[in-house]
């Protein structure tokens, strides 16, 4: 989506919120109109969860009716207005959502759609059964006519309050969708493994979309009492929750029209409906099932799809904005986190390994391994297979937890840590079976591998502040100078997806140059490349180790190794048995049997 | 002692019908990775269909044989094409929004044909109650969670005894590699689904006696059991059968000293609540790890 075309829409947006009132043929039309702006409110924040964090709700209503309820509840007894009854209402359901996300820590898919399903149904079923506060099943009526500034809002003027809501909402959760908090939640999404590699808190980032679709309930709630100055459990059922839900997969997840969309259709079309009285339930279900055959994506996401694939945009980037190699890879501050050790970031960092042992089950798979990469050199990993290099790759980037032993990167002890905190040290890799962003763009990959240098707020983002800005235009540069050191800008707006098996590894270097690492380790990047790339990637690794980056580097390919490496480390059965520069490890007779056994008979 | 006794048969009932439900969710997951939000529907178009045969003269026995073939077809039916076109991918979650259509839809038919309000299924199973350590119940109660157990231990036997079983079994650890190996995945996955939807089917049949049968009696059964077969690991046929029997018992306690809606709460707060303890369910397989 191009600068314009978004301005474009929420200019139309504008019109429409300012057309509708004026074209209103009486209370009734302005009234639906208002439902869907209360529906929209709900649709754009649970699109957070849905179409960026990958993450189902069927619970939404719960939320929904939690910030109805505390809206109702303080206006009726407390005399709470309609702003302090909207902060209420927020602040409730926030936290209900980040309680909700708890479970994500350890429960997935399914096993979390339960959760929601079971978290609404409690809701609903409390305000029934807890009559003393929300007045049972009869609900709670006589809520308070809005008032704004001591002013009592009429039809027209709460019509304001609804659209200026509704608009800000959508114009915060848009900026929010294309800032690094977006592209961590559909990296989230998309590879948690690789997320978690490049210093991005998953749990948090988790946390914060349901916190997000959560707000914007409870924000929809509260608007909802008063518009409508009665409520009761009946509008918070399962069916509210499966129609929350559809409005954003039926307009299209991900997008921000898209729920605005299925909020207008899902409104409007069980008005229409009704006229076909007993069918209108049917008619309901064969729409839905219909859009689902013939536009997946939903209404808007199939529209956007169509008109890229007739009109392309541009694939490259202009490389003339990248700046120096030396400059990207520095890593300016990780501000974020104290654990950081800033001024050692362009020397190149130590990774200690010490009597590592790993066991799974009966089967011990790393046995007291101790290794050291010194600073700033290339050194080797290799091993026969099932000789525990990737064992070893995944303890020390925190993916397994050692029996005993301890790691450590510059001396900070990280042997505990987790996947993140480490990747937060300076401590970047790729994986040996790819692990990319596949729905996201080459370039946007490399900005997720940015995302830890970033020093603005979830604030800066949703206004576009001038910090927020600046931040994103040296993001941009940085993955401008990375791709044109990987030779990948022509592919810069290409799905990551779509690129050849050897692209796609290159791809994962650049990502994890992107984080402005200090040690780089490189799970078997020559595996499956021809003779030729291989000597471009010779070239790479070199260059690299030059601008101050240390290189762990777990590879089969022997000339290779040979070719580049300071110092070889052996694995073989999970020991350590040899390490040294590459001259000496060739002749070790250890490593020669390791590779190719014992010698059956002494040769002449 | 009386009522405790009163409340467990009451709650093995109902818990009977959670455990069938759960079993289909249960071997449809195995099948095809794809909860079926149609599948309480299904429970409720074996009751309906059962009481509509006898409405139409047939004897008790055939109207019910052929609310199971309808079943079994409409399991096979909603298996080709509102699951298979969606379930391409891992991620994918378009059978979550078909399925529920297809309930939508059928819902709706069912109220037009059969009206809006709830029928008995009349059964031998109710005609008089019998006592049992002084609590008074109908067989048709008993009945239920027998059925469940029986269903366990036959799915258990159709596994490991029948070819089409252990072909149901590879493609449920692995679909690809079992393709590799010659079995007919679809043919596999549809034959799941027709056995789920007989499942769902016979538990229709079996509790309208009880509760009685209604074009809206599947949402929540169906949520019920869904909820069961994932408290119970949604990848283990005898986890959800403890964990349905489980379910009903605790719910009929509960209803029985609180209210209905109190029930709702306490069973799925434990829902919930077992879900942070056991994040695959009571016996479900932990899916392993790796990078």
């Amino acid at each position: 989506m191009t600068a314009r075309s978004t301005v474009l829409g929420f200019i139309l947006l504008a019109a429409l919120l300012v057309a509708v009132p004026l074209t209103a043929h009486n209370e009734y039309e302005l009234r639906l109109f208002m439902l869907f702006l209360v529906y929209a409110i709900i649709a754009l924040g649970l699109n957070v969860l849905v179409g960026l964090a990958g993450l189902i709700s069927l619970g939404q209503a719960g939320l929904f009716a939690l910030g109805a309820y505390s809206g109702a509840v303080l206006a009726t007894r407390f005399g709470f207005g309609l702003v302090a009854g909207s902060i209420a209402g927020i602040a409730i359901t926030t936290v209900f959502g980040v309680l909700l996300a708890y479970p994500t820590v350890r429960v997935r898919g399914v096993y979390l759609a339960v959760i929601t399903i079971a978290f609404g149904l409690i809701v609903e079923n409390a305000a029934i059964e807890w009559q003393g506060l929300t007045g049972g099943p009869m609900g709670i009526t006589n809520i308070p006519k809005p008032h704004l500034l001591g002013m009592r809002l009429s039809g027209f003027a709460y019509f304001a309050v609804l659209a200026v809501v509704l608009f800000a909402t959508a114009v915060g959760t848009h900026n929010m969708k294309n800032s690094r908090y977006g592209r961590a939640m559909l990296a989230v999404a998309q590879s948690e493994t690789a997320a978690r590699s490049l210093g991005i808190n998953a749990t948090a980032v988790r946390t914060l979309a349901f916190a997000i679709s959560a707000a914007t309930a409870g924000l929809a709630g509260a608007l909802y009492s008063f518009l409508n100055s009665y409520i009761s459990p009946d509008v918070f059922t399962f069916s509210d929750s499966i129609r929350f839900l559809l409005m954003v997969i039926f307009g299209g997840a991900g997008t921000t029209t898209g729920p605005l969309l299925g909020a207008l259709l899902l409104t409007y079309l069980p008005e229409y409906l009704q006229q076909l009285q007993y069918w209108q339930a049917f008619a309901y279900g064969f729409l839905l099932a219909a859009v689902m055959f013939v536009l997946p994506q939903g209404v808007f996401g199939t529209a956007v799809e169509l008109v890229r694939r007739l009109r392309p945009g541009a694939r490259t980037i202009d490389g003339a904005r990248a700046v120096e190699l030396a400059q990207a890879l520095r890593s300016q501050s990780h501000s974020r986190t104290d654990l950081g050790a800033d001024h050692r970031a362009h020397a190149g960092a130590e990774l200690l390994a010490e009597t590592l042992t790993v066991r799974f089950g009966g089967l011990i798979a790393l046995d007291e391994v101790s290794m050291q990469v010194r600073p700033g050199e290339i050194h080797a990993l290799i091993g026969p297979n099932g000789s525990g290099k990737s064992t070893l790759v995944n303890t020390i980037t925190g993916f397994y937890q050692p029996a005993h032993g301890r790691v450590a990167l510059d001396g900070t002890d990280l042997t505990r840590a987790s996947p993140h905190e480490i990747a937060r040290h300076g401590l970047a890799r790729t994986f040996q079976n790819t692990e990319l962003f596949g729905d996201l763009t080459v370039i946007e990959n490399v900005m997720v591998g940015y995302d830890q240098r970033f020093r603005y707020g979830l604030f800066d983002a949703a206004i576009r502040t001038p910090r927020f800005r600046r931040g994103e235009q040296v993001c941009g540069e940085v993955a401008a100078s990375l791709l044109g050191f990987l030779g990948l800008l022509k592919y810069a707006h290409e799905k990551a997806r779509f690129l050849p098996f050897g692209l796609q590894r290159r791809l994962e270097v650049a990502r994890a140059l992107a984080s402005g690492p200090r040690l780089l380790l490189l799970d078997e990047p020559a595996a499956g490349l021809t003779a030729k790339e291989i000597e471009e990637l010779d070239g790479m690794i070199r260059r690299i180790a030059s601008l101050g980056v240390s290189v762990l580097l777990i590879e089969h390919h022997i000339e290779l190794i040979m070719a580049i490496a300071d110092r070889v480390t052996v694995l073989d059965y999970g020991e350590v048995i040899a390490s040294d520069v590459p001259d000496r490890i060739q002749q070790d007779a250890r490593v020669i049997e390791a590779y190719f056994g014992a010698p059956v008979t002494a040769k002449a | 002692m009386q009522a405790a006794v009163q409340y467990i048969l009451a709650g093995l009932a109902i818990g009977g019908i959670y455990a069938l439900v759960a079993l289909g969710f249960h071997i449809m997951w195995s099948a095809a990775r794809a909860v079926n939000f149609a599948h309480g529907d299904t429970l409720m178009l074996g009751a309906v269909l059962a009481i509509m045969g006898l409405d139409a003269g047939l004897p008790l026995w055939l109207a019910c044989t052929l609310s199971l073939v309808a079943s079994c077809l409409f399991g096979v039916l909603l298996e080709r094409f509102a699951i298979r076109p969606f379930a391409t991918h891992a991620m994918s979650i378009g059978w979550m929004l078909t399925t529920m259509a297809v309930g939508i839809m059928l819902e709706a038919l069912v109220t037009m044909r059969f009206g809006g309000f709830s029928r008995p299924l009349p059964s031998p199973g109710i005609e008089r109650s019998i006592s049992v350590l002084g609590a008074g119940v109908y067989p048709q109660e008993l009945l239920i969670p027998l059925a469940a157990i029986l269903s366990v231990i036959g799915l258990g036997i159709l596994r490991k005894r029948t070819l089409i079983g252990r072909a149901m079994q590879a493609v449920a650890f692995d679909r690809r590699a079992a393709a590799l190996m010659g079995i007919n995945v679809n043919g596999v996955v549809a034959f799941s689904f027709a056995l789920a939807a007989t499942l769902g089917g016979a538990a229709g049949i079996l509790v309208a006696p009880v509760t009685q049968a209604s074009a809206s009696m599947g949402l929540i059964l169906g949520l019920k059991g869904f909820a069961v077969a994932i408290i119970g690991g949604i990848t283990s046929a005898p986890g959800v059968l403890i964990a349905g029997l489980g379910f009903g018992v605790v719910e009929k306690f509960v209803e029985g000293y609180i209210s209905t809606a109190a029930r709702e709460i306490v069973g799925f707060g434990l829902t919930i609540l077992v879900l942070l303890v056991f994040p695959q369910g009571l016996l479900g397989k932990r899916e392993i790890f790796k990078v």
